[in-house]
């Protein structure tokens, strides 16, 4: 398929945009609809939004798979690391270890915020990388 | 002929839609009777309801009742929905990069 000078400009002036409600969504998932599902979500379809209106090779050069397969795991990774820190702090698998706010701003809510953040770059990640393979961006 | 043969699917069409609207407008009338019945007939339903609706922002610290439960007292839950995605995810690089140089062996 042939990439316009209109779909390139767009998608440049677009995805940022997409990218940025992706991770507003992320960081409000204890406070409004939304979480780190929907959120990663968003922000992997800003890159798949990239992937489609440009040349492959300018989107795999700013996320690179191998980076896009280290969040991934990393991300599992901190989100048992926090479960394991919280039996040992308080107890329980992935109970609740650090001080709980009013849970009305966004940082100010225990570790919630941190799960929500880990599932967020998780799935974004994931998301990205099958679409990178599935359309044969690499 | 052929007129007829286009009339006659098109009445088909017309059958086929509106009982699939049947059945959309009756299975929800159903599940809206179920939703309905259900915190009268279930009181234990009704107490969790009311307990985390009460309790949810104190325990976890989310507003947001449905991030109270699948991060707070379903976390474990979640953790194991990332793991299917992961390996949702490694199952797409195997499979989708086994014509491209992977299977040297022959």
């Amino acid at each position: 398929m042939r990439k316009t000078d209109i779909l390139d400009v767009m998608s440049r002036k677009l995805a940022p945009f997409v990218m940025l409600f992706g991770f507003y969504l992320v960081a409000n998932g204890h406070l409004s609809p939304g979480g780190g599902f929907q959120g990663g979500v968003v922000i992997a379809s800003a890159v798949i939004l990239l992937l489609l209106a440009q040349e492959a090779g300018s989107v795999t050069t700013s996320f690179p798979l191998t980076a896009l397969s280290v969040a991934e795991s990393a991300a599992l990774f901190v989100f048992i690391s926090v479960g394991i820190v919280g039996l040992l702090a308080a107890g329980a698998f992935l109970s609740v270890f650090l001080p709980l706010g009013s849970g009305t701003t966004v940082l100010d809510s225990g570790f919630i915020f941190v799960l929500n953040l880990v599932i967020g770059v998780k799935v974004g990640a994931g998301i990205t990388l099958i679409c990178f393979h599935i359309l044969e961006a690499h | 002929m052929t007129v007829r043969n286009r009339h006659g699917s098109v009445w088909k069409k017309v059958v086929a839609s509106s009982l699939l609207l049947f059945l959309v407008a009756a299975t929800g009338v159903l599940f809206l009777d179920a939703y309905r019945a259900a915190p009268a007939s279930n009181p234990e339903a009704r107490t969790e309801k009311r307990y985390i609706v009460d309790n949810a922002k104190r325990e976890t610290g989310a507003e947001n009742l449905v991030t109270s439960i699948y991060l707070g007292y379903r976390a474990f839950d979640t953790l194991g929905e990332t793991i299917v995605l992961l390996m949702a995810v490694a199952g797409v690089v195997r499979l989708a990069s086994a014509g491209s140089g992977v299977r040297k062996k022959p």
